[in-house]
């Protein structure tokens, strides 16, 4: 790949796994719920996307708001009965419902349609990419990058707002124990199902973007490690601050992505080096925990302008 | 497949299953975090026993102890690196900390020993077939050294001073601690024998089916549901876990739907309807995740007054 | 406002609460004392939601309350402190005053993007609010501190302030001036009775401190071991003989009690 084309790759990787871990910090960051189950949202919006635009051929943004819905519907549904749960314990259900959408579509290939040899663990290839037609192959990365980043943008704005706004309030409230807010009269449960519905929704788009970009999806995919990738993108780049958060995905991916060319200079396997990288990630993320539990860029602190009748 | 085919297999994945879950069970109670990395602390396990059953040429059974209280001893040597300092940390960071740690551990065995598939060199064995079932020895000694295990773990736990110390730490441990009881030392051992274990287990799966790198991945949500299912922070019960899930997941695909839907046939042909293998992975999960809605504190949990 | 009739509560077969019942009148302070261990934090978390009784009904403004989420419950006005601090430690204490007013338009997601001039609206009424109660309490030096940073009995004023902030119409309070300076206690006890008098607030409060029970109770119900053993103006009690007796005797009483359980 020439330098300026892999620079655009990378960088829509950074978008995508940006929306990622906004909607992961959301969970976990603002709201604490570890959602150890991440990726089941990356994968439906990717699938549910993917069959919108190749079997039931319909463009590409009706596929990016049912990818979007799917997975918010998937999320809400999920949080009914187990928002209540004690936090490892939910971590646990989530990272099996996860495996259990993966399995679903691991096994129905149905859902790609009647050709025996499309879905399943075959995946689904041929995806179409939007408007590719109107640009060359040189400059349709341009294009997509930069669809990529509106929906980045505009997930960053959403969930800023949200977080800056009494919902954040409350949510960060929820955070720290439930006694508190039901005091304050708070419908936690509510909360909590509302957080689920919008980090899957923005799962959703993620996968979504990947499913188009890549033009190809298949079960391995989207196994749990994914999920622990972004786990480290909102660790590493500080919990419940959505800069942080994309930091965090902007450092993870270059860390990723530059141990490449390691290869040509050390000789070591592909295989090997996809290891060793992992191995790093998961000693990021041990150090990470222990002395760096804030991330690299702190929560903001709230502060609030003094009403004019108070300023002494 | 007959019944009996299906109770034995059954009953190998139990003895496989208990001796992870009660090591999962026993690092939970007095620990008080979900550990992430138990199932790959076995898998240290099995590589270890196939560097030495493999590359040294030692016969397997030594070399499964040697390996299982090595990764004992290593398991120790992690404690005091990283959870010693989260002691009072939150249960998440902990168990995202595990998680770290899993990864690390998994993909550490996967650039020594690549992705294939590997086995033991174990020596020849001629399964003991009958009408009904066909049994293999290592099956036979699976189910005799799970059982044997768990006599040996509850010989520990009544009839020990580690026992007693153990037991009163689990029950309260602010007071165990200030009566003197030791909990750092209760801690060590705890971690020794739940790693012992786990590491046989891991070992004695990986010479019924084969050995990978992300063995322990596959194996970590049976394990979890087990020990959940039969009330964690419970040895017993992490027992009792294991058993009822390696005969779910057996006769779960072994069932035929059909047949029970149409009512033994008494609703016209009956077509079968099975559970496809391909969603065996998936029967762990879904009992899992029906056991935290129902009844979180599993089959023999203590109840949390609220 | 408040009717509590024959409640019972037990823990793994200790018995906390034994048959408790009385009534709490609208605009009026009263006060629960007893022994430690007589139930008093029993019976707020089961008043207020928290804790399921076995026996008995309560009824909060005449409505039945059954077994209702404690979030509905507050909804309804009330308002309670709890004994240990529940405050979110990485909140500030501006912050934390600033959650408490109840349905605040901000919390729906939609209302965010859709009306942000209300939100705006109200943001400023809750600050000026804020700061009021702020001056209230003497917390407003640390208003931008985190939650977590404060002293134990800085702590108790915050949570005091923040309950205030939700306009509760019977108020719990959980020993409000354990923890809290002498000269703060008396500017409490001149909070607390203005309450009473210029918003008609309805107070239920547990105290350990005898002198503030009896500058501020209009009535004192006593418990003893999950019994009501007394009520009525803080002079009766204070001559009453039961009562006298349960803070006296302590350990005889309860090896009594546990024979006969």
């Amino acid at each position: 790949m020439g330098l300026i084309n892999f620079l655009v790759y990378l960088a829509i990787m950074m978008g995508i796994y940006g929306i990622l871990s906004l909607s992961l910090n959301l969970q976990y960051g603002f709201t604490g719920l570890a959602n150890f189950g991440q990726v089941a949202f990356f994968c439906l919006g990717a699938y549910a996307s993917t069959i919108l635009v190749l079997v039931f051929h319909m463009p590409f943004i009706v596929g990016l708001f049912g990818g979007m819905a799917v997975a918010a519907l998937f999320g809400y549904v999920i949080a009914i009965p187990t928002a209540d749960l004690k936090e490892d314990y939910w971590a646990i259900v989530t990272l099996a419902a996860a495996e259990i959408v993966r399995i679903f579509f691991l096994n129905e290939d149905w859902v790609a349609g009647p050709d025996p040899y499309i879905g399943g663990a075959f995946g689904i290839g041929g995806i179409p990419q939007p408007l590719r037609s109107l640009f060359s192959a040189h400059t349709y990365p341009f294009f997509y990058l930069a669809v990529v980043l509106v929906c980045l943008f505009a997930t960053y704005i959403v969930i800023n707002r949200l977080t800056a706004s009494p919902f954040g309030r409350v949510i960060k409230s929820i955070r720290e124990g439930d006694n508190l807010p039901q005091a304050l009269g708070k419908d936690v449960k509510r909360f909590r199902l509302k957080v689920m519905a919008l980090g899957g929704g923005f799962g959703g788009v993620a996968g979504c973007l990947w499913a188009h970009f890549h033009g190809f999806v298949s079960p391995d995919q989207f196994m749990p490690l994914e999920t622990f990738i972004v786990w480290a993108m909102v660790i590493v780049g500080g919990k419940a601050n959505n800069k942080g958060a994309v930091f965090g995905a902007v450092v993870i991916v270059i860390f990723y992505n530059c141990t490449r060319f390691l290869k040509d200079y050390i000789p070591i396997e592909e295989v090997t080096l996809a290891s060793l990288r992992m191995v790093a990630i998961g000693i990021l993320i041990v150090v990470a925990m222990l002395f760096m539990k804030e991330g690299l860029i702190q929560e903001k602190k709230s502060i609030y302008e003094t009403p004019l009748s108070k300023k002494a | 497949m007959t019944f009996t085919q299906v109770v034995i297999n059954s009953i190998v994945r139990a003895s496989e299953l208990a001796l992870l879950s009660l090591g999962l069970t026993i690092v939970y109670d007095i620990l008080r975090f979900a550990n992430f990395a138990h199932t790959e602390f076995a898998v240290v396990g099995v590589y270890v026993a196939l560097f030495l059953n493999l590359t040294l040429g030692l016969h397997i059974i030594p070399a499964a102890v040697i390996a299982s209280l090595a990764t004992g001893l290593f398991s120790i040597a992690v404690d005091r690196a990283v959870f010693k300092k989260m002691r009072s940390t939150s249960g998440i960071i902990v168990m995202v900390t595990s998680l770290g740690l899993a990864i690390a551990l998994r993909n550490t065995i996967r650039a020594i020993y690549g992705a294939t598939a590997q086995n033991y060199s174990v020596p020849l064995q001629k399964p003991i077939m009958t009408e009904f079932f066909r049994i293999t020895p290592l099956q036979i000694w699976i189910i005799v050294i799970g059982a044997a295990a768990m006599v040996l773990f509850h010989l520990l736990l009544h009839h020990t001073k580690l026992g007693k110390a153990m037991r009163a730490a689990s029950d309260d441990p602010d007071l165990a601690q200030a009566s003197g009881i030791a909990t750092e030392k209760i801690i060590t051992y705890v971690w020794f024998i739940a790693i012992t274990f786990a590491s046989l287990g891991g070992i004695l799966i990986g010479m019924e089916t084969y050995i990978l790198p992300y063995m322990g991945f596959a194996i970590i949500v049976p394990v979890f549901c087990a020990t959940i299912m039969g009330g964690i922070g419970n040895p017993y019960g992490a027992m009792l876990g294991a058993l009822v899930l390696g005969f779910a997941e057996n006769f779960g695909l072994y069932i035929n739907f059909g047949k029970i839907l149409s009512l033994g046939g008494l609703l016209g042909q009956t077509k079968g309807l099975f559970i496809p293998t391909g969603y065996k992975p998936a029967i762990s999960f879904v009992i899992l995740i029906v056991v935290l809605l129902i009844r979180p504190r599993g089959i023999l949990g203590r109840k949390k007054e609220g | 406002m408040l009717k509590v009739e024959k409640v019972y509560k037990s823990f793994g077969g200790i018995l906390a609460l034994f048959g408790v019942s009385f009534e709490v009148e609208a605009g009026t302070i009263t006060g629960l004392i007893g022994p430690n261990g007589s139930g008093k934090s029993t019976l707020f978390n089961i008043i207020s939601g928290f804790y399921r009784k076995d026996r008995g009904e309560i009824y909060f403004q005449g409505k039945k309350l059954g077994h209702m989420e404690p979030y509905r419950i507050a909804l309804m006005g009330l308002g309670r402190t709890f004994q240990i601090s529940e405050a979110p430690e990485k909140m500030t204490v501006l912050e934390n005053l600033l959650l408490a007013p109840k349905n605040q338009t901000g919390e729906s997601v939609l209302s965010v993007f859709l009306h942000p001039s209300r939100i705006k609206y109200e943001s400023r009424q809750h600050l000026e609010k804020a700061y009021e109660i702020l001056h209230l309490v003497q917390l407003h030096d640390l208003m931008n501190e985190y939650a977590g940073n404060l002293s134990g009995g800085q702590k108790k004023l915050l949570a005091l302030g923040r309950i205030l902030m939700s306009d509760p119409l019977l108020l719990l309070l959980d020993e409000p001036t354990a923890g809290v300076n002498p000269t703060l206690i008396k500017d409490l006890i001149v909070a607390i009775k203005n309450l009473r008098d210029e918003k008609g607030v309805t107070i239920l409060v547990v105290e350990h401190n005898m002198k503030v029970i009896s500058e501020i109770c209009d009535r004192v119900i006593v418990l003893d071991f999950g019994k009501k053993i007394a009520e009525g103006t803080p002079e009766e009690i204070k001559r009453n003989e039961k009562v006298l007796e349960a803070y006296l005797s302590g350990s005889t009483k309860r090896e009594f009690f546990h024979d006969n359980a």
